[in-house]
Protein backbone atom coordinates (compact mmCIF):
# COMPACT_ATOMS: atom_id res chain seq x y z
CA UNK A 1 0.00 0.00 0.00
CA UNK A 2 1.11 3.34 -0.59
CA UNK A 3 -0.44 6.08 1.93
CA UNK A 4 1.34 9.53 1.11
CA UNK A 5 0.80 11.74 3.90
CA UNK A 6 0.74 15.30 3.99
CA UNK A 7 1.83 16.22 7.37
CA UNK A 8 2.05 19.97 8.65
CA UNK A 9 5.53 21.22 10.02
CA UNK A 10 4.79 22.34 13.35
CA UNK A 11 2.78 19.42 14.87
CA UNK A 12 1.71 16.59 12.68
CA UNK A 13 5.36 16.30 11.19
CA UNK A 14 6.97 16.57 14.84
CA UNK A 15 4.71 14.28 15.84
CA UNK A 16 5.37 11.77 13.58
CA UNK A 17 9.10 12.86 14.40
CA UNK A 18 8.12 12.08 18.28
CA UNK A 19 6.85 8.40 17.05
CA UNK A 20 9.91 7.17 15.33
CA UNK A 21 12.14 9.05 18.79
CA UNK A 22 10.13 7.37 20.73
CA UNK A 23 10.34 3.76 18.67
CA UNK A 24 6.57 3.20 18.32
CA UNK A 25 6.16 1.44 15.23
CA UNK A 26 3.02 2.69 12.71
CA UNK A 27 3.36 0.94 8.88
CA UNK A 28 5.94 1.32 6.64
CA UNK A 29 3.23 2.36 3.63
CA UNK A 30 2.72 5.23 5.01
CA UNK A 31 4.93 8.10 3.35
CA UNK A 32 5.25 11.65 4.90
CA UNK A 33 5.71 14.93 2.97
CA UNK A 34 6.41 17.62 4.91
CA UNK A 35 4.50 20.82 3.76
CA UNK A 36 4.27 24.44 5.96
CA UNK A 37 0.63 24.38 7.00
CA UNK A 38 -2.07 21.42 6.53
CA UNK A 39 -3.83 24.74 4.80
CA UNK A 40 -1.26 24.85 2.29
CA UNK A 41 -2.52 21.26 1.00
CA UNK A 42 -3.79 22.38 -2.59
CA UNK A 43 -6.76 19.05 -3.55
CA UNK A 44 -4.56 18.77 -6.73
CA UNK A 45 -1.94 17.49 -5.22
CA UNK A 46 -4.54 14.82 -3.23
CA UNK A 47 -5.72 14.06 -6.86
CA UNK A 48 -2.59 13.62 -8.39
CA UNK A 49 -1.32 11.84 -5.51
CA UNK A 50 -4.50 9.22 -6.33
CA UNK A 51 -3.51 9.71 -9.81
CA UNK A 52 0.58 8.41 -9.58
CA UNK A 53 -0.82 5.11 -7.43
CA UNK A 54 -1.30 6.41 -4.01
CA UNK A 55 -4.03 4.19 -1.83
CA UNK A 56 -4.52 6.51 0.39
CA UNK A 57 -3.74 10.51 1.36
CA UNK A 58 -3.59 11.86 4.56
CA UNK A 59 -3.57 15.56 5.57
CA UNK A 60 -2.36 16.10 8.90
CA UNK A 61 -2.49 19.18 10.69
CA UNK A 62 -2.80 20.99 13.85
CA UNK A 63 -5.55 20.50 16.43
CA UNK A 64 -7.93 23.80 15.75
CA UNK A 65 -7.01 26.85 17.59
CA UNK A 66 -3.68 25.53 17.19
CA UNK A 67 -2.24 26.68 14.02
CA UNK A 68 0.83 28.02 14.04
CA UNK A 69 -0.47 30.44 11.18
CA UNK A 70 -3.90 30.99 13.21
CA UNK A 71 -6.36 29.25 11.17
CA UNK A 72 -4.72 27.62 8.29
CA UNK A 73 -6.36 24.26 9.61
CA UNK A 74 -9.67 25.79 9.02
CA UNK A 75 -8.77 26.05 5.57
CA UNK A 76 -7.79 22.88 5.63
CA UNK A 77 -10.66 21.32 6.80
CA UNK A 78 -12.67 23.32 4.64
CA UNK A 79 -10.83 22.11 1.28
CA UNK A 80 -10.95 18.59 3.04
CA UNK A 81 -14.92 18.42 3.74
CA UNK A 82 -15.77 19.83 -0.01
CA UNK A 83 -13.22 17.43 -1.69
CA UNK A 84 -14.39 14.36 0.46
CA UNK A 85 -17.83 15.53 -0.79
CA UNK A 86 -17.43 15.93 -4.69
CA UNK A 87 -15.35 12.34 -4.57
CA UNK A 88 -17.77 10.94 -2.87
CA UNK A 89 -20.62 12.32 -5.35
CA UNK A 90 -18.61 11.00 -8.33
CA UNK A 91 -18.26 7.35 -7.12
CA UNK A 92 -14.67 7.36 -5.70
CA UNK A 93 -13.86 5.76 -2.62
CA UNK A 94 -13.64 8.34 -0.25
CA UNK A 95 -12.53 6.75 2.46
CA UNK A 96 -9.20 6.93 1.32
CA UNK A 97 -9.05 10.49 2.57
CA UNK A 98 -8.46 11.48 5.44
CA UNK A 99 -8.09 14.42 8.02
CA UNK A 100 -6.20 14.04 11.09
CA UNK A 101 -5.55 16.41 13.65
CA UNK A 102 -2.09 15.69 15.90
CA UNK A 103 -0.03 17.73 17.60
CA UNK A 104 3.52 17.42 18.30
CA UNK A 105 3.38 15.58 21.28
CA UNK A 106 0.72 13.10 20.06
CA UNK A 107 3.15 10.87 18.31
CA UNK A 108 1.12 8.03 19.97
CA UNK A 109 -1.82 8.97 18.64
CA UNK A 110 -0.11 9.81 15.71
CA UNK A 111 1.19 6.18 15.32
CA UNK A 112 -2.09 4.29 16.32
CA UNK A 113 -3.89 6.34 13.68
CA UNK A 114 -1.94 5.88 10.94
CA UNK A 115 -1.97 1.96 11.48
CA UNK A 116 -5.71 1.97 11.71
CA UNK A 117 -6.05 3.91 8.76
CA UNK A 118 -3.04 1.64 7.29
CA UNK A 119 -5.76 -1.25 7.84
CA UNK A 120 -8.69 0.27 6.34
CA UNK A 121 -6.76 0.69 3.10
CA UNK A 122 -5.67 -2.75 3.23
CA UNK A 123 -9.60 -3.92 3.25
CA UNK A 124 -10.16 -1.74 0.28
CA UNK A 125 -7.42 -3.07 -1.45
CA UNK A 126 -5.76 -1.19 -4.48
CA UNK A 127 -7.05 1.96 -5.72
CA UNK A 128 -7.32 1.67 -9.47
CA UNK A 129 -10.19 4.45 -9.36
CA UNK A 130 -8.03 7.10 -10.52
CA UNK A 131 -4.27 5.62 -10.95
CA UNK A 132 -2.72 5.10 -14.25
CA UNK A 133 -3.42 1.58 -15.38
CA UNK A 134 0.19 -0.12 -16.87
CA UNK B 1 -45.37 49.10 -22.34
CA UNK B 2 -43.85 45.91 -22.54
CA UNK B 3 -40.27 44.14 -20.95
CA UNK B 4 -38.44 45.82 -23.64
CA UNK B 5 -39.16 48.92 -23.54
CA UNK B 6 -39.05 49.17 -19.92
CA UNK B 7 -35.27 48.09 -20.49
CA UNK B 8 -34.78 50.61 -22.89
CA UNK B 9 -36.64 53.37 -20.77
CA UNK B 10 -34.35 52.42 -17.55
CA UNK B 11 -30.72 52.09 -19.56
CA UNK B 12 -31.91 55.68 -20.31
CA UNK B 13 -32.54 56.99 -17.29
CA UNK B 14 -28.92 55.76 -15.96
CA UNK B 15 -25.61 58.17 -16.72
CA UNK B 16 -23.45 54.89 -17.80
CA UNK B 17 -20.69 55.56 -20.68
CA UNK B 18 -21.29 52.25 -21.95
CA UNK B 19 -23.69 49.49 -21.91
CA UNK B 20 -23.56 45.86 -21.88
CA UNK B 21 -26.91 44.45 -23.51
CA UNK B 22 -28.10 41.85 -25.33
CA UNK B 23 -28.67 42.05 -28.75
CA UNK B 24 -30.12 40.23 -31.52
CA UNK B 25 -28.14 38.03 -33.66
CA UNK B 26 -27.90 38.05 -37.14
CA UNK B 27 -29.43 34.81 -38.86
CA UNK B 28 -30.73 33.21 -35.92
CA UNK B 29 -33.11 33.89 -33.32
CA UNK B 30 -31.21 34.28 -29.90
CA UNK B 31 -29.70 36.94 -28.53
CA UNK B 32 -25.69 37.63 -27.99
CA UNK B 33 -24.32 40.34 -25.79
CA UNK B 34 -22.55 43.73 -26.89
CA UNK B 35 -20.89 46.48 -25.26
CA UNK B 36 -23.03 49.43 -26.78
CA UNK B 37 -22.30 53.05 -26.09
CA UNK B 38 -25.88 55.17 -24.81
CA UNK B 39 -26.77 56.31 -28.67
CA UNK B 40 -26.95 52.65 -29.22
CA UNK B 41 -29.91 51.80 -27.23
CA UNK B 42 -32.18 50.72 -29.68
CA UNK B 43 -30.63 48.07 -30.94
CA UNK B 44 -30.97 46.18 -27.58
CA UNK B 45 -33.12 43.22 -27.96
CA UNK B 46 -34.30 40.79 -24.78
CA UNK B 47 -36.12 37.41 -25.33
CA UNK B 48 -36.09 34.11 -23.53
CA UNK B 49 -33.43 33.11 -26.20
CA UNK B 50 -31.30 35.70 -24.24
CA UNK B 51 -29.48 33.19 -21.89
CA UNK B 52 -25.27 34.28 -21.55
CA UNK B 53 -24.01 36.02 -18.61
CA UNK B 54 -22.59 39.57 -18.94
CA UNK B 55 -20.67 39.57 -15.71
CA UNK B 56 -17.60 38.09 -17.43
CA UNK B 57 -17.57 40.92 -19.80
CA UNK B 58 -17.83 43.82 -17.11
CA UNK B 59 -14.85 43.00 -15.87
CA UNK B 60 -13.32 44.16 -18.68
CA UNK B 61 -14.66 47.39 -18.56
CA UNK B 62 -13.87 50.94 -16.87
CA UNK B 63 -15.74 53.83 -15.83
CA UNK B 64 -19.48 53.76 -15.24
CA UNK B 65 -21.28 50.34 -16.93
CA UNK B 66 -25.51 49.92 -16.96
CA UNK B 67 -25.77 46.29 -17.45
CA UNK B 68 -29.10 44.47 -18.40
CA UNK B 69 -29.19 41.21 -15.67
CA UNK B 70 -31.22 38.39 -15.17
CA UNK B 71 -31.23 36.71 -11.88
CA UNK B 72 -28.18 34.84 -12.15
CA UNK B 73 -26.23 37.16 -13.67
CA UNK B 74 -26.87 39.59 -11.05
CA UNK B 75 -25.96 36.80 -8.62
CA UNK B 76 -22.56 36.45 -10.54
CA UNK B 77 -22.09 40.23 -10.47
CA UNK B 78 -22.49 39.90 -6.72
CA UNK B 79 -19.70 37.70 -6.24
CA UNK B 80 -17.80 39.36 -8.20
CA UNK B 81 -18.26 42.62 -6.58
CA UNK B 82 -17.86 40.44 -3.11
CA UNK B 83 -14.45 39.13 -4.05
CA UNK B 84 -13.21 42.65 -5.31
CA UNK B 85 -13.28 42.32 -9.13
CA UNK B 86 -16.13 44.75 -9.39
CA UNK B 87 -17.16 48.39 -7.73
CA UNK B 88 -20.88 48.48 -7.13
CA UNK B 89 -20.97 51.78 -7.64
CA UNK B 90 -20.12 51.73 -10.70
CA UNK B 91 -22.68 49.36 -11.98
CA UNK B 92 -26.09 50.14 -12.70
CA UNK B 93 -27.95 47.17 -12.84
CA UNK B 94 -31.08 46.81 -14.68
CA UNK B 95 -32.15 43.47 -12.81
CA UNK B 96 -34.82 41.03 -15.09
CA UNK B 97 -37.49 39.07 -12.75
CA UNK B 98 -36.82 35.98 -15.11
CA UNK B 99 -39.05 33.46 -16.12
CA UNK B 100 -36.27 31.19 -17.08
CA UNK B 101 -34.78 30.75 -20.41
CA UNK B 102 -35.19 28.45 -23.36
CA UNK B 103 -32.73 26.10 -24.35
CA UNK B 104 -31.32 26.74 -27.83
CA UNK B 105 -30.17 22.67 -28.14
CA UNK B 106 -33.90 21.83 -27.11
CA UNK B 107 -35.27 24.71 -29.43
CA UNK B 108 -33.32 23.31 -32.76
CA UNK B 109 -34.60 20.07 -31.85
CA UNK B 110 -38.31 21.27 -32.18
CA UNK B 111 -37.91 23.69 -35.15
CA UNK B 112 -35.47 24.97 -37.91
CA UNK B 113 -33.96 27.82 -36.06
CA UNK B 114 -33.32 29.58 -39.41
CA UNK B 115 -36.69 30.15 -40.24
CA UNK B 116 -37.67 31.50 -36.43
CA UNK B 117 -38.12 35.08 -36.84
CA UNK B 118 -39.00 35.39 -32.94
CA UNK B 119 -39.14 34.05 -30.13
CA UNK B 120 -41.73 35.06 -27.10
CA UNK B 121 -43.11 33.78 -23.80
CA UNK B 122 -46.73 34.18 -23.30
CA UNK B 123 -47.81 32.71 -19.63
CA UNK B 124 -47.14 29.24 -19.64
CA UNK B 125 -46.38 29.03 -23.61
CA UNK B 126 -43.43 29.78 -25.62
CA UNK B 127 -44.50 31.51 -29.30
CA UNK B 128 -42.43 30.96 -31.51
CA UNK B 129 -42.89 33.10 -34.50
CA UNK B 130 -41.87 31.41 -38.06
CA UNK B 131 -41.27 32.42 -41.39
CA UNK B 132 -44.81 31.26 -42.49
CA UNK B 133 -47.21 31.09 -39.46
CA UNK B 134 -45.95 30.43 -35.28
CA UNK B 135 -45.71 27.51 -33.37
CA UNK B 136 -46.79 26.87 -29.78
CA UNK B 137 -45.56 25.15 -27.39
CA UNK B 138 -45.34 24.44 -23.17
CA UNK B 139 -42.58 26.69 -22.19
CA UNK B 140 -41.33 23.95 -19.71
CA UNK B 141 -40.47 21.90 -22.59
CA UNK B 142 -37.80 23.71 -23.49
CA UNK B 143 -36.99 25.70 -20.32
CA UNK B 144 -33.37 24.93 -19.40
CA UNK B 145 -33.11 22.37 -17.37
CA UNK B 146 -31.11 25.00 -15.03
CA UNK B 147 -33.91 27.53 -14.42
CA UNK B 148 -36.44 24.81 -12.92
CA UNK B 149 -34.46 24.84 -9.70
CA UNK B 150 -33.02 28.43 -10.06
CA UNK B 151 -33.33 29.67 -6.37
CA UNK B 152 -32.87 33.28 -7.35
CA UNK B 153 -34.86 34.53 -10.01
CA UNK B 154 -34.85 37.96 -9.07
CA UNK B 155 -31.78 39.17 -9.48
CA UNK B 156 -30.40 39.87 -5.59
CA UNK B 157 -28.71 43.54 -6.59
CA UNK B 158 -30.24 45.55 -9.47
CA UNK B 159 -30.88 49.49 -9.16
CA UNK B 160 -34.02 49.43 -11.50
CA UNK B 161 -36.64 46.02 -11.48
CA UNK B 162 -37.68 44.75 -14.58
CA UNK B 163 -41.20 42.98 -14.02
CA UNK B 164 -42.78 41.31 -10.74
CA UNK B 165 -40.44 40.21 -8.14
CA UNK B 166 -40.72 36.23 -8.33
CA UNK B 167 -40.12 33.88 -5.27
CA UNK B 168 -37.22 31.01 -6.04
CA UNK B 169 -36.73 27.71 -4.34
CA UNK B 170 -33.73 26.15 -2.91
CA UNK B 171 -34.24 22.71 -4.32
CA UNK B 172 -31.64 19.83 -4.38
CA UNK B 173 -34.02 17.31 -5.52
CA UNK B 174 -32.20 16.27 -8.88
CA UNK B 175 -28.62 15.62 -6.53
CA UNK B 176 -30.34 14.16 -3.87
CA UNK B 177 -31.75 11.59 -6.06
CA UNK B 178 -28.24 11.05 -8.15
CA UNK B 179 -27.00 10.27 -4.19
CA UNK B 180 -29.44 7.35 -4.09
CA UNK B 181 -27.32 5.36 -6.61
CA UNK B 182 -24.84 3.05 -5.58
CA UNK B 183 -20.99 3.89 -5.59
CA UNK B 184 -20.27 2.04 -8.79
CA UNK B 185 -23.33 3.29 -10.92
CA UNK B 186 -22.05 6.84 -10.07
CA UNK B 187 -18.80 6.02 -11.04
CA UNK B 188 -19.92 4.49 -14.18
CA UNK B 189 -21.62 7.32 -14.99
CA UNK B 190 -19.28 9.79 -14.18
CA UNK B 191 -16.62 7.80 -16.03
CA UNK B 192 -18.85 8.24 -18.92
CA UNK B 193 -19.50 11.35 -18.99
CA UNK B 194 -15.98 12.62 -18.52
CA UNK B 195 -14.64 10.16 -21.51
CA UNK B 196 -16.36 12.61 -23.83
CA UNK B 197 -14.58 15.47 -22.05
CA UNK B 198 -11.97 16.76 -24.59
CA UNK B 199 -11.03 19.66 -22.63
CA UNK B 200 -11.57 22.35 -24.63
CA UNK B 201 -11.52 24.23 -21.21
CA UNK B 202 -14.29 25.91 -22.88
CA UNK B 203 -16.28 25.82 -19.13
CA UNK B 204 -13.72 27.66 -17.73
CA UNK B 205 -13.16 30.53 -20.39
CA UNK B 206 -16.84 31.17 -20.33
CA UNK B 207 -17.35 30.99 -16.58
CA UNK B 208 -18.07 34.76 -15.02
CA UNK B 209 -16.31 33.19 -11.83
CA UNK B 210 -12.96 32.01 -13.60
CA UNK B 211 -11.05 35.02 -13.71
CA UNK B 212 -8.07 33.84 -12.91
CA UNK B 213 -5.89 35.44 -14.99
CA UNK B 214 -3.11 31.80 -14.76
CA UNK B 215 -5.51 28.90 -14.60
CA UNK B 216 -4.26 25.00 -12.66
CA UNK B 217 -4.20 24.08 -16.30
CA UNK B 218 -2.11 26.43 -18.26
CA UNK B 219 1.41 25.41 -18.18
CA UNK B 220 3.33 27.45 -15.54
CA UNK B 221 4.49 30.68 -16.59
CA UNK B 222 8.44 30.08 -15.90
CA UNK B 223 10.43 31.12 -18.41
CA UNK B 224 11.75 29.13 -20.95
CA UNK B 225 14.88 30.33 -22.56
CA UNK B 226 16.71 28.45 -25.88
CA UNK B 227 19.11 26.97 -23.07
CA UNK B 228 15.98 25.30 -20.81
CA UNK B 229 17.28 21.65 -21.28
CA UNK B 230 14.59 19.27 -22.50
CA UNK B 231 14.56 17.44 -18.99
CA UNK B 232 13.92 21.13 -17.94
CA UNK B 233 11.40 21.65 -19.89
CA UNK B 234 9.50 18.20 -19.08
CA UNK B 235 9.82 18.71 -14.93
CA UNK B 236 7.79 21.84 -14.74
CA UNK B 237 5.73 22.27 -11.89
CA UNK B 238 2.30 21.22 -12.88
CA UNK B 239 -0.85 20.17 -10.72
CA UNK B 240 -2.55 17.92 -14.20
CA UNK B 241 -1.37 16.18 -17.09
CA UNK B 242 -2.81 17.46 -20.54
CA UNK B 243 -3.45 14.36 -21.56
CA UNK B 244 -7.37 14.11 -22.64
CA UNK B 245 -8.52 10.73 -21.17
CA UNK B 246 -11.34 9.97 -18.51
CA UNK B 247 -9.47 10.00 -15.53
CA UNK B 248 -7.32 13.12 -15.99
CA UNK B 249 -10.92 14.94 -17.35
CA UNK B 250 -12.21 14.06 -13.78
CA UNK B 251 -9.34 15.25 -12.04
CA UNK B 252 -9.81 18.67 -13.92
CA UNK B 253 -13.21 18.63 -13.57
CA UNK B 254 -13.49 18.16 -9.83
CA UNK B 255 -10.74 20.90 -9.31
CA UNK B 256 -12.50 23.20 -11.98
CA UNK B 257 -15.71 22.84 -10.14
CA UNK B 258 -13.94 22.96 -6.09
CA UNK B 259 -12.71 26.56 -7.42
CA UNK B 260 -16.51 26.90 -7.23
CA UNK B 261 -17.37 25.78 -3.99
CA UNK B 262 -19.81 28.96 -2.78
CA UNK B 263 -19.56 30.87 -5.32
CA UNK B 264 -21.01 29.70 -8.30
CA UNK B 265 -23.97 31.93 -9.44
CA UNK B 266 -25.95 28.97 -11.34
CA UNK B 267 -26.06 30.50 -14.85
CA UNK B 268 -25.47 27.39 -16.33
CA UNK B 269 -23.50 28.79 -18.97
CA UNK B 270 -20.70 25.95 -18.62
CA UNK B 271 -23.10 23.51 -20.16
CA UNK B 272 -24.34 25.75 -22.67
CA UNK B 273 -20.76 26.19 -23.82
CA UNK B 274 -20.08 22.53 -23.90
CA UNK B 275 -19.68 20.89 -27.20
CA UNK B 276 -19.98 17.12 -25.71
CA UNK B 277 -23.27 18.32 -23.59
CA UNK B 278 -21.76 17.01 -20.05
CA UNK B 279 -24.01 17.95 -17.24
CA UNK B 280 -21.28 20.31 -15.46
CA UNK B 281 -24.05 21.74 -13.14
CA UNK B 282 -24.63 18.60 -11.52
CA UNK B 283 -21.40 19.01 -10.10
CA UNK B 284 -21.55 22.67 -8.99
CA UNK B 285 -25.33 21.69 -7.82
CA UNK B 286 -23.65 18.79 -5.56
CA UNK B 287 -21.02 21.06 -4.39
CA UNK B 288 -23.58 23.94 -3.60
CA UNK B 289 -25.54 21.34 -1.61
CA UNK B 290 -22.70 20.70 0.57
CA UNK B 291 -21.83 24.38 1.14
CA UNK B 292 -25.50 25.27 2.14
CA UNK B 293 -25.88 22.44 3.84
CA UNK B 294 -22.80 21.39 5.94
CA UNK B 295 -21.67 24.76 6.08
CA UNK B 296 -24.92 27.11 6.53
CA UNK B 297 -23.33 29.50 4.18
CA UNK B 298 -26.20 31.30 1.81
CA UNK B 299 -24.86 32.67 -1.41
CA UNK B 300 -26.60 35.81 -1.29
CA UNK B 301 -23.98 36.91 2.01
CA UNK B 302 -21.83 39.55 1.52
CA UNK B 303 -18.56 37.70 2.69
CA UNK B 304 -17.05 35.12 0.62
CA UNK B 305 -17.24 31.59 1.48
CA UNK B 306 -13.66 30.46 1.78
CA UNK B 307 -13.19 33.88 3.69
CA UNK B 308 -15.28 32.68 6.74
CA UNK B 309 -13.97 30.76 9.20
CA UNK B 310 -16.56 30.69 11.71
CA UNK B 311 -17.98 27.86 9.90
CA UNK B 312 -15.70 24.83 9.44
CA UNK B 313 -18.91 22.15 8.83
CA UNK B 314 -18.69 18.86 11.20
Amino acid sequence: MKIVTFACNWCSYAGADLAGVSRLKYPEDVKIVRVMCSGMVNPAWILRAFRQGADGVVIAGCHPGDCHYMVGNYYAKKRYLLLKELMKFIGFEDERLKLLWASASEGKKFAEEMSAFTKLVEQLGEQKQLRWER
Amino acid sequence: MNELEKIKEALRSSSAEKIVAFVRKENEPREVLAILSPNEIDRISFSPLSFNNPAKLLMQLNGKVAVVAKGCDAMAIKQLIKEGKLKRENLFIVGISCKGVADYRKLSKLVKLNEVTSVELEGDELVIKLKNGEKRVAFAEVVDENCVYCEHPTPVIYDVLIGEPREGKRDFSDVEEFEKLSREERWDYWISQFERCIRCHACRSVCPLCYCEECMVDPSNLAISPMSTAEDKASYPRLLGKTVNAKDNAIYHILRVLHHAGRCAGCGECERACPMELPLRKLERKLEKVVVETFGYDLNEDIPFLSKLDIVGD
